[in-house]
């Protein structure tokens, strides 16, 4: 693929040449780019689809056609053209953001180049070139990726002069993300460290994580099709939306209507995005470029708060109340403060927590659809035991994501130091797992449920409490023992994952009986519940003294 | 023509400098030491050296060219091994040497020859079509080795490229390096192991806080005094001659 991209670049050899760049060293270091570029591991799919020696690029080139034929499907169908148009137009930027944002940081912020190709006789105008049409090629391959299709389809539909306008309105729809994602990282570097910005990139690709996790089970759902009308108002706050300017310019075109409110939308459409890129290359790129030269030096690095000598956070204050044992207590700490750190684990874990809303949202309110009917009778229903339920069937997942950590070779301090009862560790680490994560999602269960059926609810919300605490550590106990953070992180590994979704489904089944038998049966509760937190006691107990022959490595 | 002047070099980050004042002459071709603490500014005054620092204050003369102006020229003939094995990972290392080779301006043929050849020497041939990303420290640095030397530079700055070599590699480099020095290149050797700058070096150069606190041969700076190794001239002019007092105390406390 690279080597027709390279084609298309010497299309502009002569303006390279007009600039004076010195093109054998600009093609060299734009076609080791395109090289990387396809090796990388992209960070909005998931790892495991992508091996080692996979081509990355097109895999995720192919999943973004896949996603633009659901647009596709959008504009040919019988949805007003205004409606279709903004739905494209703003799908081209949310994603182009999102490219940019997220896969491109670590292109954009890499220092790497400081070192690298800097000592090398390369001159600072070939440099910046060479990264400039390297950003453009990418930009050019994934808005190919994402428009091809819906732009065929709207010249099918629409005609070819629509389909050639909307082309123009996703080249400045590209240049509105393009500046957006600088501004982003402007903000974000001004106020902080190379590091911070990275935490900050990273956490916006947690939330696009959990966005997708659950966007689509959503969306879809409170879409009502049957509402979607043939007019569409203008509010005040249409004329600040991009994808209404640019639904307005193809608008135009198709009906050939230049009214003042189309000629208005147009001039927003061109001028806007010109505008903001001017400034974006006059005035922010060089100062982006200076702020990134001068990271990545040691004498900029600051200690992180949490470095604070004598300073002892949530985990050091809560082990001691859920472990007793020294190592226990290392392995609850460990863990708490690893997987606030761990990006990889946050990227997996995270959206399965969002689940637990998108589960309720669909089995307690019927998935949106008369949901004041829903909630009217919930008061009388048992709909309780999905908010007792649903969080332990999310959060188990943990148990085995807890396991996998890129830094697994780290792992030889368990077995260089005199452990006796490895189990110890693992049961502490999962302790601090149900204690940062279960804990205050099944508070807010509880709070809710209250609000909903009222303090009856709490024998139901104690009982569930032993009753899921048993059943998470049945889970772990079913598992093959690991010690945390101790796996490398490989698709072959993670393949367990569909069998403890299994063994979940099961096990956290039987409980759900066992707990409507308690509800059809109260005297049995005190008896139940002591039954079960002997079995925990067990469990915990079997769990603390594993040995060394009984962990998988 | 001096190899490398240095006149009153200064560098600030953020209003801190980190380079007080160099001036340093080198005028034939020769090994030269350059040790100081962690902080003290070597790093700094080799990235000034081969153009990756462009603001500073002074004046810097390398191969008799003003670096400000002739950066370019300059970094065709000289040659830089970075300290932590920056390079990209995802590349083999035949990909990454023609990259570089690419970048020095070496003909094709030149570049796969000298490749394949040097990574022979490197006991690295079998792993030519490899990734680096699963490459240990010591085989990145012997890659990186390479595309510092493959270009045959004139000056070679090295920032502690003994760094992660397995002790044949360490004696194979050393032997290298003074086959370079005979064949009249310069090496401006940045390292923490004194043993290893005490032996090659024709000239050592002693930083601190940014500035030069001793300049010249392991004889002319041990016959200051009667200091013995290099290890314990550089404790005493650092002023960390507490270290014996400090490992002391830190058997005490393992003790208690």
């Amino acid at each position: 693929m690279e080597n027709w991209l390279l084609k298309l670049v010497h299309l502009f050899d002569f303006f390279f040449k007009k600039q004076g760049i010195d093109l054998p060293r600009m093609y060299t270091i734009v076609q080791t780019k395109l090289v990387m570029d396809k090796r990388r591991v992209f960070l909005n799919w998931r790892q495991g689809a992508q091996s080692e020696n996979s081509n990355h690029l097109r895999i995720v080139l192919a999943m973004y056609v896949f996603i633009s034929l659901f647009i596709s499907v959008a504009i040919y169908s019988e949805f007003p053209f205004l409606f279709s148009m903004m739905l494209f137009h703003a799908y081209v930027i949310f994603m182009m953001a999102m490219v940019l944002i997220t896969d491109f940081s670590s292109v954009v912020l890499d220092t790497t180049d400081n070192q690298i190709i800097l000592p090398k006789p390369v001159d600072g105008k070939t440099l910046f070139m060479a990264r400039q049409v390297h950003i453009l090629l990418y930009l050019l391959l994934f808005t190919t990726a994402m428009t091809f299709i819906p732009l065929i389809s709207i010249g099918i539909k629409f005609g070819l002069l629509t389909a050639l306008v909307s082309l123009v309105t996703v080249f400045l729809c590209v240049l509105l993300a393009v500046f957006a994602t600088y501004y982003f990282y402007l903000l974000a570097l001004r106020f902080s460290s190379e590091k911070r910005v990275k935490d900050i990139i990273t956490w916006f690709q947690i939330v696009l994580t959990v966005f997708f996790a659950i966007g689509y089970q959503l969306i879809l759902r409170f879409i009502d099709l049957d509402d979607i009308s043939g007019s569409f108002e203008l509010s005040w706050y249409s004329w600040l939306l991009p994808p209404v300017w640019m639904s307005y310019t193809v608008e135009a075109v198709h009906l050939l209507n230049f009214d003042s409110i189309h000629l208005l939308m147009i001039l927003l459409a061109f001028c806007v995005p010109v505008l903001l890129y001017w400034v974006l290359t006059k005035y922010l790129s060089p100062r982006f470029a200076t702020t990134l030269s001068s990271l990545n030096t040691e004498h900029n690095a600051k200690p992180p708060s949490s470095s604070i000598p004598g300073r002892s956070g949530w985990a050091e204050k809560l082990s001691p109340f859920f472990t007793r044992e020294p190592i226990g207590k290392a392995g609850f700490e460990n863990t708490w403060k690893i997987t606030s750190r761990d990006k990889s684990f946050k990227l997996h874990f995270y959206p399965s927590l969002a689940y637990i809303f998108v589960f309720i949202f669909i089995f307690v309110f019927n998935a949106g659809k008369d949901v004041e009917a829903s909630w009217n009778i919930l008061s009388t229903t048992n709909k309780f035991l999905w908010f007792i339920y649903l969080p332990m069937f999310t959060v188990a997942n943990g148990i085995l994501f807890v396991t996998f950590n890129e830094n697994f070779a780290a792992s030889w301090i368990y077995h260089s130091t005199p452990l006796k009862k490895p189990g110890q560790i693992i049961l502490g680490s999962w302790l601090a797992l149900l204690i940062k994560y279960f804990f205050p999602v099944y508070f807010l269960m509880f709070l809710i449920s209250v609000y909903i059926w009222g303090w009856q609810v709490a024998d139901d919300f104690v009982f569930g409490l032993a009753n899921d605490y048993l059943c998470y550590l049945i889970l772990g106990y079913l598992n093959k023992q690991y010690l945390p953070f101790s796996r490398q992180p490989s698709s072959r590994q993670q393949a367990g994952r569909f069998l403890l979704a299994l063994m979940q489904m099961v096990i956290v089944g039987v409980m759900v009986l066992l707990h409507l038998l308690v509800i059809k049966q109260p005297s049995l509760f005190y008896i139940v519940l002591a039954a079960i937190l002997i079995i925990c006691w067990l469990l915990e107990k079997y769990i603390a003294n594993l040995s060394w022959n009984k962990i998988s490595v | 023509m001096g190899i490398l002047q240095l006149e009153n070099l200064k560098k600030n980050y953020g209003g801190t400098y980190v380079l007080k004042g160099i001036n340093l002459t080198i005028d034939e071709p020769q090994i030269i030491g350059y040790i100081g603490p962690n902080g003290a500014g070597k790093s700094t005054t080799i990235k000034i050296l081969t153009g990756i620092i462009e603001e500073f204050e002074g004046k810097v003369t390398v191969l008799g060219m003003d670096i400000r102006k002739n950066a370019i020229e300059i970094k065709r003939r000289i040659g830089y091994i970075p300290e932590n094995a920056a390079l990209y990972e995802v590349l083999t290392p035949l990909e990454y040497l023609s990259f570089t080779g690419r970048l020095y301006g070496l003909e094709e043929d030149v570049i796969k020859k000298k490749s394949w050849e040097l990574l022979r020497l490197f006991e690295l041939a079998d792993k030519a079509d490899m990734r680096m990303n699963g490459f240990s420290k010591g085989m990145r640095q012997k890659v990186l080795l390479i595309s510092g030397l493959m270009h045959n530079p004139e000056i070679i700055f090295l920032d502690e490229p003994l760094s992660g070599l397995d002790a044949n590699a360490v004696i194979l480099v050393k032997e290298i390096l003074a086959q370079l020095k005979l064949s009249g290149k310069t090496l401006f050797y940045s390292s923490h192991i004194m043993d290893v700058v005490e032996k090659i070096s024709d000239r050592i150069i002693i930083i601190s806080n940014g500035e030069v606190i001793a300049d010249g041969t392991f004889e002319s700076l041990r016959s200051t005094g009667d200091k013995g190794s290099l290890e314990n001239i550089f404790t005493a002019l650092t002023g960390d001659e507490q270290h014996q007092t400090t490992a002391e105390a830190f058997i005490d406390v393992l003790k208690s």
